[in-house]
């Protein structure tokens, strides 16, 4: 009895790309499954149990920047595991073949970048606490008072800086995006996941204009120095504005 | 690899990372984005939710309303280490007999160390009597 392998697939490429020159998942070579117009790019994974250690999810990255490099790529979520190199074709590139081909062909010469913004603790308290004089009042109201004693009372002050904190975020998100937008195609926004983030959004940008939205990307890091922390990654493959329509 | 470097960008406060430099920037993107097909083998993925701390909604909680009164009140003590002299002898004569007001006289006296000049070496020493008195 021969050992079960599947196909590990990290994307989908043009039929004409090359397969990227790397390992794949657990040392494998990366290789293609072309059918029609498009290829697979694929690695074989011998164990249905997949490790998503450090070291998988870095692999799954970089075979897809590899990609990317060389021309349009559609990233695949991590983990998507098919039965053999039969299954590939005709599961994913033959049944999906036109909607595949319509979104490689959109999502030639663009890339996804990202940027995230979270407020400076000190700077963002400071500003609510200048901005709402209720705020700084009942915070110097309890100047002093014994910590166990108002503990109610710091709660209700902490409660409020959030919220403020909260509708800043909102507000700052907002002025950053219509900076940056009229230089994306597309944006996708995500939810805060910190409470002093202002924004985690993906734009697509052309290639073209990458240097462009990194200079925009710069002068605001120059002006919010201080006050925002910017983290900004790419160029991606543009995992947020990829999609197949499900089936029932 | 030249893209993958993590580098400081020419921005103040932009961390510049190309792609998979840092994992952990787009963790959520690898998991949560990109291609799923209706008709795959959706295999068990073991040892994620070590790394999915940061991809984690915050809800938030009475942790984090303390710890922006902390924020709060941290600031307070910052704003006064600026104070004068005469704020400080102000503070001094109008709080030494109520609790409360004993807080911003130590705030005061505890900021007229950080100014420095001879006043401070007195300062401190006058903070113990001072908190005795309450």
């Amino acid at each position: 009895m021969s050992v079960d392998v599947y196909k590990y697939v990290y994307g989908v490429v043009c039929a004409s790309a090359v397969a990227p020159a790397r390992a794949g998942l657990g040392g494998a070579p990366v290789e293609l499954i072309a059918c029609g117009a498009t290829a697979a790019v694929v690695s074989d994974v011998r164990e249905r149990e997949l490790d998503a250690g450090r070291q998988e999810l870095m692999t799954h990255a970089e075979v897809l920047e590899d990609a990317l490099r060389d021309g349009v790529v559609l990233p695949m979520r991590f983990g998507v595991v098919m039965a053999d190199g039969e299954a590939v074709r005709r599961e994913l590139l033959q049944r999906h073949h036109d909607v595949l081909l319509s979104q490689l062909s959109e999502l030639a010469g663009k890339v996804e970048l990202r940027l995230r913004a979270v407020f400076e603790e000190t700077a963002v308290v400071g500003e609510v606490l200048r901005e709402h004089a209720e705020i700084a009042a009942l915070r110097d109201a309890l100047r002093g008072c014994d910590e166990d004693a108002a503990y109610y009372e710091r709660i209700r002050l902490g409660e409020m800086v959030a919220d403020a904190v909260a509708r800043k975020c909102e507000a700052e998100g907002e002025e950053i995006l219509r900076a940056l937008a009229p230089l994306a195609l597309a944006v996708d926004r995500g939810g805060g996941a910190h409470e002093r983030m202002a924004l985690h959004a993906s734009f697509l940008v052309e290639r073209d204009r990458v240097v462009e939205f990194d200079e925009a990307v710069d002068e605001l890091g120059r002006a919010q120095d201080g006050r925002l922390r910017l983290k900004y990654t790419g160029p991606l493959p543009p995992y947020s504005f990829v999609e197949l329509p499900t089936e029932g | 690899m030249a893209t993958t470097a993590v580098q400081q960008g020419g921005g103040g406060g932009v961390q510049r990372s190309g792609g998979s430099g840092e994992l952990y920037a787009i963790l959520d993107l690898i998991l949560d984005k990109g291609l799923v097909i209706d008709v795959f083998v959706r295999v068990s993925l073991v040892g994620i939710e070590l790394l999915t701390i940061d991809v984690r909604v915050v809800i938030a909680s009475v942790d984090t309303y303390l710890r922006f009164a902390e924020a709060a009140n941290r600031l307070d003590l910052q704003a006064s280490r600026g104070k004068g002299l005469s704020d400080l002898t102000g503070d001094l004569t109008g709080g030494l007999n109520a609790t409360d007001a004993l807080g911003d006289a130590q705030g005061a006296l505890a900021g007229a160390t950080q100014a420095g000049s001879g006043l401070a070496g007195g300062a401190t020493q006058l903070a113990p009597s001072g908190a005795g008195l309450g």
